[in-house]
């Protein structure tokens, strides 16, 4: 009994609702991420090793052994190599918070600043520069993802991607068009991640012209949509008017 | 042997009888504690009780009570494995040694297999498997297992079991009569993974053998426990509660000869604490659990549970 009202006069511990929030606010601190401290060890220190043995177990003890662990340390990652994938997901799109000088440029007299679609695009250009390094086991990377299992992890990595980079570039949308942008940068990106995994030019020439066609892809469709719902809502409306005239009580 | 035992029953019929009068009080006897774990835990004089199934009993006396069990159905406990889960059990040890990945090893020389430790792992069922992964599919012949259990005869049919495989009389695979929760014989630091299945559901002091397992493990090395858990699903729940309850003790008067020790089965079971509890236990004692902790077997009839113990104690 004496345990009892111990317990509820003990003052509760504010939550923070940290990890249920879905949306984005200044106010609250970001979710953590999906690694506990022990684990960022290991695949910190397993990344080194992913150009030479790509996204294997192999990697992810060699990593476990330079972080002090063992073999058997592998089993804090019950999705096996998957989380090498997510780890490089997770980091490079928290590396796009450093790009101070496309974020927040510094605009000389005279200068216009680059407008929200122009940093879109030089944000997902680094984002695909992240890959550089590890391009050539990439397609490992994509068939693990494609495991049924880990489609929806994946899909929520790419849909935070988008978010972040439409997010760092300021567009402050709150109609429909946030989710038509975020849709059609997802596969962008995807798409130009695809291509890139075959690209040998130097400095991934091919892969951005194939980003700049895409980009102009969307505007042009998007354009497009916009002016055959205006055409579409401008005729309804006469319609209705012409109905009026004719003593239609509508 | 089974169908002796099985027999057993037919082969005297007249104590069949006056045990069917009983049976049919003890279904419902069993629904009825079924609904009701919670007792008030009786007082002792020295004061520290455990559960032995929905019994309060003193500390001291569990296990002994819990050896009778087991030396009980040492026999038949397999076949009555297979009955019981419906053969499902071999699924379970099978997908729980193949999770763990034993003997995965980057290093190309064969020197250094893991060590490995099958606590409560009497009849051999889950270090046979652990060594075959190890052998087969991670090319580790270097990797050695002690099997450990309180109860020799548990031992006795494990080391029988063990002449039928390749491993008997080879120096990967050692027995030891001991109590989990008090390996004097093992350093510290000197295991590479700890398994338990289905054991430590019988474990006096749950949290002491935890705290032991920590000891024994390398850092970094992991603690595994298959055992049974909870049903989320409360209409699956509720057919499971009838299986276990109602069939069960029954299956074990048929085939085992023996109700009352798989009655404590089944209440051993319903005592034993859910998923998130006893995370949060393996957490107390110090270990690093992945994800959310758990993975369900299922619909969570049982679940596995894993800890790494860290380099660095936070």
């Amino acid at each position: 009994m004496a345990t009892k009202t111990r317990i509820l006069l003990a003052p509760r511990k504010l939550r923070l609702p940290s990890s249920s929030r879905t949306y984005y606010s200044h106010n609250h601190p970001p979710p953590p991420g999906p690694f506990n401290p022990v684990e960022s060890t290991i695949l910190s220190a397993s990344a080194p090793h992913i150009p030479t043995h790509g996204f294997t177990l192999t990697t992810l003890s060699l990593g476990a052994k330079d972080a002090g662990y063992i073999d058997a340390s592998t089993n804090l990652f019950p999705r096996g190599a998957f989380a090498l994938v997510q780890w490089h997901l997770y980091t490079q799109r928290m590396a796009l918070q450093k790009q101070r000088g496309i974020i927040s440029p510094a605009v000389r007299e005279g200068e216009r600043a680059p407008g929200v679609g122009t940093k879109v695009k030089m944000l997902t250009w680094e984002r695909l520069m992240g890959n550089r390094d590890v391009v050539h086991r990439w397609q490992e990377a994509l068939a693990l993802m494609a495991l049924p299992s880990n489609i929806p992890p994946s899909l929520r990595e790419l849909g935070a991607l988008s978010d972040e980079i439409w997010y760092l570039s300021g567009d402050t949308s709150v109609d429909s068009s946030w989710y038509t942008k975020r849709a059609s940068l997802s596969s962008i990106y995807a798409a130009s991640e695809l291509f890139m995994t075959t690209d040998k030019t130097d400095g991934y020439k091919e892969t951005r012209a194939f980003m700049e066609r895409r980009f102009g892809d969307v505007q042009a469709v998007g354009g497009a949509v916009g002016s055959l719902g205006q055409w579409v809502g401008f005729n309804a409306r006469a319609g209705l008017n012409v109905l009026r005239s004719k003593g239609a009580r509508i | 042997m089974a169908t002796r035992s099985a027999l057993r029953p037919l082969l005297r019929p007249r104590k069949l009888q006056c045990l069917s009068a009983q049976t049919s009080r003890y279904f419902s006897h069993s629904i009825r504690r079924a609904e009701s774990p919670s007792q008030q835990p009786a007082t002792n004089n020295n004061g520290r009780t455990t559960h032995f199934g929905f019994e309060t009993i003193a500390e001291a006396e569990k296990e002994a009570k819990v050896a009778g069990v087991f030396d009980n159905v040492a026999a038949s406990y397999d076949t009555m494995n297979d009955f019981m889960s419906l053969g499902i059990h071999r699924l379970w040890k099978d997908h729980f040694v193949r999770s763990i990945n034993p003997g995965l090893s980057t290093t190309t020389s064969s020197s250094d297999g893991w060590t490995m430790l099958d606590i409560a792992g009497g009849t051999g069922d889950i270090a046979f498997r652990l060594l075959d992964h190890a052998t087969q599919i991670n090319n580790s012949p270097a990797s050695t297992i002690t099997v450990s259990d309180i109860n020799p005869h548990m031992l006795a049919e494990g080391k029988k079991r063990s002449l039928a495989t390749s491993y008997a009389n080879s120096p990967r695979l050692s027995w030891l009569v001991a109590n989990a929760e008090k390996l004097d014989t093992i350093p510290s630091n000197s295991i590479d993974l700890y398994t338990v299945a289905f054991g430590i559901r019988n474990f006096t002091n749950k949290d002491v053998a935890l705290r032991e397992a920590y000891r024994v493990l390398k850092p970094g090395g992991v603690f595994a426990c298959l055992e049974f858990s909870g049903v989320k699903n409360p209409l699956l729940d509720a057919i499971y509660k009838r299986w276990s309850f109602g069939a069960i003790p029954l299956l074990g008067q048929l085939v085992a000869g023996d109700r009352e020790s798989y009655q404590y089965l089944v209440e051993s079971i319903e005592q034993f604490p859910k998923q998130e509890q006893f995370r949060d236990m393996i957490k107390e004692a110090g270990f690093v659990v992945p994800g959310k902790g758990w993975e369900d077997l299922t619909f969570g009839v049982a679940a596995i549970h894993k800890g790494v113990k860290p380099v660095d104690k936070v």
